[in-house]
């Protein structure tokens, strides 16, 4: 039955995507994307056996957006997902859905949050699951059978379903940053009485800077903010992926057009030198070395960086001034002495050409 | 990764993976039971549903809905609603014209199948039958019920590797058994060739095979999980073959093992990994991988007749040798050294063989050697 694993995944997140899209989290909103792509149909044409085997499968690739890595909105896709395919299922009697013991406190949790902010039709269905015993209580989610896979493949390729990262300000909360101003003023008072005379004795043990508390709150709510503009940028970039591959393409042809002619122009005007000739093609060449075939499967490490590494402030200056090589060292005599020795001799050699 | 979150207590009986998608943690099955059960309200493990009224009631007081949201809360999420109006398609047929992947796969498929001649795999059909046997089945009496939050094994046992060319299917039984079972009703439930194989020569003598099975005369077999050997000792002929392997680890250094009774050990006792192969060995060297595939609480759907289990509801199928006469029946006598037998060595079934070899007062007729045969696949 896994050979039908990919196109169902890929089904489940077109179904999930159109979801997120919608920006709801409503089930009317689900049902209409449902019925839309027909997704009821998935089960015919499914044989005897294989209604079973199916079902399970079906079940299993939902249940896997159910859990945390995914947003709140993806996860109440999976969980309309869940319950219409385990409605919709044609094998009898019904698969179940299997729940590990590990996720049921992230299950708890997710009906927490979603009675706390009264999505009353996520918290129906969850109860009407439970109510219509749809699920086994298992110790994991698949059955295993000690099978041992050659290549592990990455299973996580719908990024665009998860939430942001938010442990910065998981992390920094206004609690903590209470708590830290206090220890610090606790610490710094400390310090103070060791010098209870001289001002300038207390002064110099104030090693850690005085607004640390001030600086951490901003450099996360910095954080926050640039993480809001990466992605609506990233929102206007997916908008116009079409149109600026095509755009791509025909910037493509219309260079390779340009070096034709300037081939084919060269060869006409004969009193040229060669020397100067050879030049010129040198350059049509970097051209299309450089930037006729865009490498764009892939950033550079060094372009990721930069996109994705986040200086705040001073540092960001700090880190873009170069230490340079004079600096650390100084030639010896005889090195440089050989250096210029070459250098004569290459531009004799030029010369010579 | 939802597990990664939470600090790894090593003492935990929440089962979670050693090798993601291969095998998991070791863990006290007994308390994992709890765990769950303590998570859990009776009316969630219950066999019984819920009336649909009574949920409502629940629903709406629980969350402060009055009765008119609740109407239209039911009829928002009511799954009839997913299921189009369409009536003219069949759920038997692919539709031709899907947008969904599985569905343009699956129609690829199917005319490809229909496209060529395949002969009837009848394996299905027997699947089906067994499944049929099983599923949902309630008791005729309340005591024979299977207990709510009782816990059910799925146990793949596989056939020992004696097939010469490697093949891609690995050939097992795959049985569900209940918590409180214990390794003896395993062993009583595994069904194995060697334990029916006959020793000796009985051409003289062919009607007196039947009363030598190895099962009657080598009682002792062994259960190894997770660094214990459960022996069967429960009949006074029963050794301790586990002796050996112990005895040799303690004199090479190797992290000692212990000892238990099968038949005094329950499921809900044991301690062990999901998914990672065990050893059951008997007949002195007829060794079995064992693999616990999944371990959940009883659900109502599933068979609730406390007297079929263990339940098979997985079985390899075995092509079998059939006898060299009739081409019929499968073989049941082995010769040797037979003057009327087309080869050397030749499998008879239990008619052809007696017609062949002997007279109508079951008189010897010429010099051979014949020895008892049991099939690989004469549990099919």
């Amino acid at each position: 039955m896994d050979f039908c694993l990919k196109q169902v995944q890929s089904d489940c997140e077109e179904l999930l995507s159109r979801f997120q899209r919608s920006e709801s989290v409503r089930f009317e909103n689900f049902s209409e994307i449902w019925r839309e792509m027909k997704f009821f149909q998935i089960f015919y044409g499914t044989t005897k056996r294989q209604k079973r085997m199916f079902a399970r499968l079906i079940l299993d690739k939902a249940y896997s957006f159910f859990l945390p890595p995914f947003s709140f909105q993806i996860r109440v896709g999976a969980l309309y997902l869940l319950y219409s395919l385990y409605g919709c299922q044609t094998a009898s009697p019904q698969e179940q859905i299997r729940v590990p013991l590990k996720d049921w406190e992230d299950i708890k949790r997710f009906e927490k949050d979603a009675v706390d902010a009264q999505h009353l039709d996520v918290v129906y269905i969850l109860r009407q699951l439970m109510a219509q015993k749809a699920f086994y209580f298992t110790a994991m989610p698949t059955l295993l059978s000690y099978n041992k896979k050659r290549k592990l493949q990455k299973s996580l390729q719908c990024v665009g379903f998860m939430e942001p990262s938010s442990r910065p300000q998981e992390l920094v909360s206004t609690e903590l940053l209470e708590e830290l101003a206090h220890i610090h003023g606790l610490y710094g008072k400390m310090k103070g009485s060791v010098f209870p005379s001289t001002e300038q004795s207390a002064s110099s043990v104030q090693l850690i800077r005085k607004d640390l508390v001030l600086e951490l709150r901003r450099t996360v709510v910095d954080f926050y903010q640039w993480q809001c503009k990466k992605e609506s940028d990233e929102d206007e970039d997916d908008g116009g992926e079409g149109t600026s591959l095509q755009q791509e393409c025909s910037k493509r042809a219309d260079l390779l057009a340009s070096i034709k002619s300037k081939a084919f122009g060269q060869a006409s005007e004969t009193c040229r030198s060669r020397r100067h000739r050879h030049v010129e093609l040198n350059v049509s060449s970097n051209e299309v070395g450089s930037s006729g075939f865009p490498s764009a499967q892939r950033l550079s490490l060094k372009a990721r960086t930069k996109r994705d590494v986040r200086i705040s402030g001073d540092m960001r200056k700090e880190a873009e001034t170069r230490t340079q090589i004079n600096r650390l060292t100084s030639l010896d005599f005889p090195v440089t002495k050989n250096i210029q020795k070459t250098q004569k001799e290459v531009s004799s050699e030029d010369d010579d050409a | 990764m939802a597990a990664s979150r939470r600090p790894s207590d090593p003492s935990t009986n929440i089962p979670d993976y050693e090798y993601q998608d291969v095998n998991t943690k070791a863990f006290h099955i007994g308390s994992f039971r709890t765990e769950w059960l303590n998570r859990l309200k009776p009316s969630d493990y219950s066999f019984q549903v819920e009336d649909e009224d009574a949920f409502d009631a629940k629903f709406a007081q629980e969350l402060g809905v009055n009765a008119e949201t609740m109407m239209e809360l039911k009829s928002v999420c009511n799954v009839e609603s997913l299921r189009c109006d369409d009536a003219k398609v069949d759920p038997e047929v692919v539709p031709p014209d899907s947008t969904l992947q599985t569905l343009v796969q699956r129609k690829e498929k199917q005319d490809l199948k229909a496209s060529k001649k395949f002969f009837k795999n009848r394996h299905e059909l027997y699947a089906d039958e067994l499944e049929r046997l099983t599923i949902g089945k309630n008791p005729e009496l309340v005591d024979d019920m299977v207990p709510e939050g009782e816990l059910i094994l799925t146990i793949n046992v596989f056939y020992p590797d004696v097939i010469e060319k490697f093949n891609f299917i690995r050939p097992h039984a795959a049985l569900l058994m209940m918590g409180s079972h214990t390794l003896a009703e395993l062993r009583d439930a595994i069904c194995c060739v060697s334990d029916l194989q006959v020793c000796g020569e009985f051409s003289n003598n062919p009607d007196a095979a039947p009363s030598f099975l190895s099962k009657d005369h080598f009682k002792s077999a062994f259960f190894y999980f997770e660094g214990v050997f459960y022996n069967d000792m429960r009949f006074p002929e029963c050794v301790d073959i586990s002796r050996t392997t112990i005895e040799w680890a303690e004199s090479h250094n190797f992290p000692p093992f212990s000892q238990a009774k099968m038949e005094d050990t329950r499921f809900v006792d044991l301690k062990v990994k999901v998914g990672f192969p065990y050893l059951y060995c008997h007949q002195g060297d007829c060794e079995h991988l064992i693999i616990i595939t999944d371990i959940r609480l009883a659900h109502r759907s599933d068979c609730l007749d406390k007297k079929l289990y263990p339940l098979l509801t997985h079985k390899h199928r075995f092509t079998t040798q059939k006898c060299s006469v009739c081409h019929v029946f499968i073989g049941r006598w082995f010769t040797t050294g037979d003057r009327l037998a087309p080869s050397d060595p030749c499998l008879f079934c239990d008619k052809c063989f007696r017609m062949l070899h002997y007279d109508a007062q079951g008189n010897k007729l010429g010099e051979f050697q014949a020895f008892p045969f049991v099939d690989r696949g004469a549990f099919n």
